[in-house]
């Protein structure tokens, strides 16, 4: 009966704020101390239509930049995790990989500003891009150092044994044992970009309106409606993708 | 008889510390070297350099008087069986019999009939669609055999590969070993700790330690080797039999 209690309480609770947004999105004149909103309109929604609209040309803005990071960085990342288990000092890399974590992004994109500007990168996608991996390259790596282990060396020197190419290695043994983890790599480190607001706003000089950043603004100019719209839009690729993702996460160790 | 393998004066060490010390030894086909040493005695770094896996500082290696030294691990027909089975857990015990002919591109109907006959032969043509965490610890180790069996390697390298099974287990896959090696005619490098087990299959014996390699030319100078320790283990089960009564001993 208490574990029944738990998960009702548990759902409420994530249930709830979405509930709120849907209710935000779609009222109009809501005010303090209604408990409703006074009439009910799919303006905003209808607006997603028009080809011209900001909303979803900042969901394009953020689904290219959060792809390809997760993309690179998974790849990268999945690469330099074999690289660093190799080397001679592994255990100095490992601790390197951690220090893009010791600063907040924000200062982080402070800090690399100068080079980007430089790069001729600043106001672009390419400058957020470059920022965004900074983050992500490392994680992707520290996430992808657990799957290099001796186990992993024994798989891929027996494949070898078998009769397979260094390419055939990887595609036939290697890729196929680390998909599970690699798969996990590519949400995370797209959650990890899409999500972000503090890089993506200073590298990009305002110039780069991605849906996060769009949110922050419609919160800013008090436009409830849109920012709870915007607010909904920027929750469905993730929860798209850990639906995809289910059987991974959920996966019995 | 041909040599099949010929190994002269191999020398391999890491850092300072000398692993392999001027190994020499042949094989001829069919022949089952049963080579017994301890941890660390190098055998494991032994079998990787035959296999490619590792270079060696010294020495060469020829295989039916090809110098194996610039060939890569794919095209030396030498497999390498571990201690674990390493099945590969995306693929069905039917596709990881299969791996070998497959990367090969051999064509489907001839891979279906290959690998069902091996299952046959290894008494597991029932767990063909298996995942291989279903199976037990001899069936695995089966498969990882039969994956081996199916590309006919000229040579096969193998590294304790029953070091994890229980007692009875580890008796049946020896006696399978046999009977498979003879049948396939299957040129085998057997490492072992267990002198037992070296006895069992090998038809050839040598003893490694700290990275020297003596080959015996009979079974009987093997046994009288006091560093193989088995006589010692013969003393043992004898004065075991001594004090067990003559009736228990007699049954």
């Amino acid at each position: 009966m208490r574990s029944y209690l738990l998960i009702v309480l548990l759902l409420l609770l994530f249930v709830l704020p979405f509930g709120l947004l849907g209710l935000l999105a779609v009222g109009e004149q809501w005010r303090f101390p209604a408990a409703l909103p006074p009439a009910y309109s799919l303006e905003a929604w209808r607006s997603l239509l028009a080809a011209d609209n900001d909303l979803l040309l900042g969901l394009g803005r953020s689904l290219l930049p959060a792809g390809t990071v997760a993309a690179l960085a998974t790849a990268g990342g999945f690469g330099l995790a074999r690289a660093i288990t190799r080397s001679r000092h592994p255990a100095r890399w490992e601790a390197a990989s951690y220090l893009p974590y010791a600063l907040p992004p924000v200062l982080l994109a402070v800090l690399i500003q100068p080079f980007i500007i430089r790069l001729h990168l600043s106001g672009s996608v390419g400058g957020v891009l470059v920022g965004l991996l900074l983050v992500a390259l490392p994680f992707a790596t520290l996430l992808l150092r657990s799957f290099w282990s001796g186990h992993i060396t024994e798989y891929e020197q027996l494949a070898r044994t078998l009769g397979c190419t260094p390419r055939q290695a990887w595609r036939r043994v290697l890729l196929p044992l680390a998909w599970p983890l690699l798969r996990t790599t590519l949400v995370q480190t797209f959650l990890l970009s899409w999500f972000d607001f503090g890089l993506t706003n200073v590298l990009s000089v305002g110039k780069v309106r991605t849906l996060t950043v769009q949110v922050f603004t419609y919160v800013g100019e008090a436009n409830a409606q849109l920012a709870a719209v915007a607010a909904l839009l920027l929750v469905v690729p993730p929860a798209v993708l850990l639906l995809l993702n289910k059987s991974t996460l959920l996966r019995k160790p | 008889m041909s040599e099949l393998l010929t190994v002269a004066h191999l020398s391999k060490q890491f850092g300072t510390q000398p692993v392999l010390r001027d190994i020499s030894f042949s094989l001829s086909p069919g022949e089952v070297l049963a080579v017994l040493g301890r941890s660390g005695c190098g055998k494991t770094t032994l079998l990787k350099i035959l296999a490619g896996l590792e270079a060696p500082d010294a020495g060469t290696l020829l295989a039916q008087g090809q110098d194996l030294g610039p060939v890569p691990p794919n095209e030396r027909q030498m497999v390498y069986l571990y201690q674990e089975p390493l099945l590969f857990p995306h693929l069905s015990v039917f596709e990881n019999v299969a791996f070998g002919l497959r990367i090969r591109h051999v064509v489907k109907a001839e891979i279906d009939r290959q690998v069902h006959e091996l299952l046959a032969e290894l008494d597991l043509s029932a767990h063909a669609r298996k995942a291989p965490d279903h199976l037990s610890g001899g069936q695995r180790q089966r498969v990882s055999f039969g994956r081996a069996l199916i590309i006919r390697p000229r040579l096969l390298l193998l590294d304790e590969p029953f070091g994890n099974l229980d007692a009875q287990t580890r008796a049946d896959m020896q006696q399978l070993f046999l009977r498979v090696s003879r049948q396939h005619q299957i040129t085998s490098l057997f490492v072992t700790h267990d002198s037992r087990e070296a006895l069992t299959v090998g038809t050839r014996f040598g003893y490694l330690d700290q990275g020297q390699l003596t080959c015996f030319p009979s079974v009987t100078e093997f046994v009288q080797d006091a560093r193989t320790a088995v006589r010692q283990e013969l003393a043992f089960w004898e004065s075991i039999q001594q004090t067990l009564p003559a009736s228990a001993s007699t049954s």
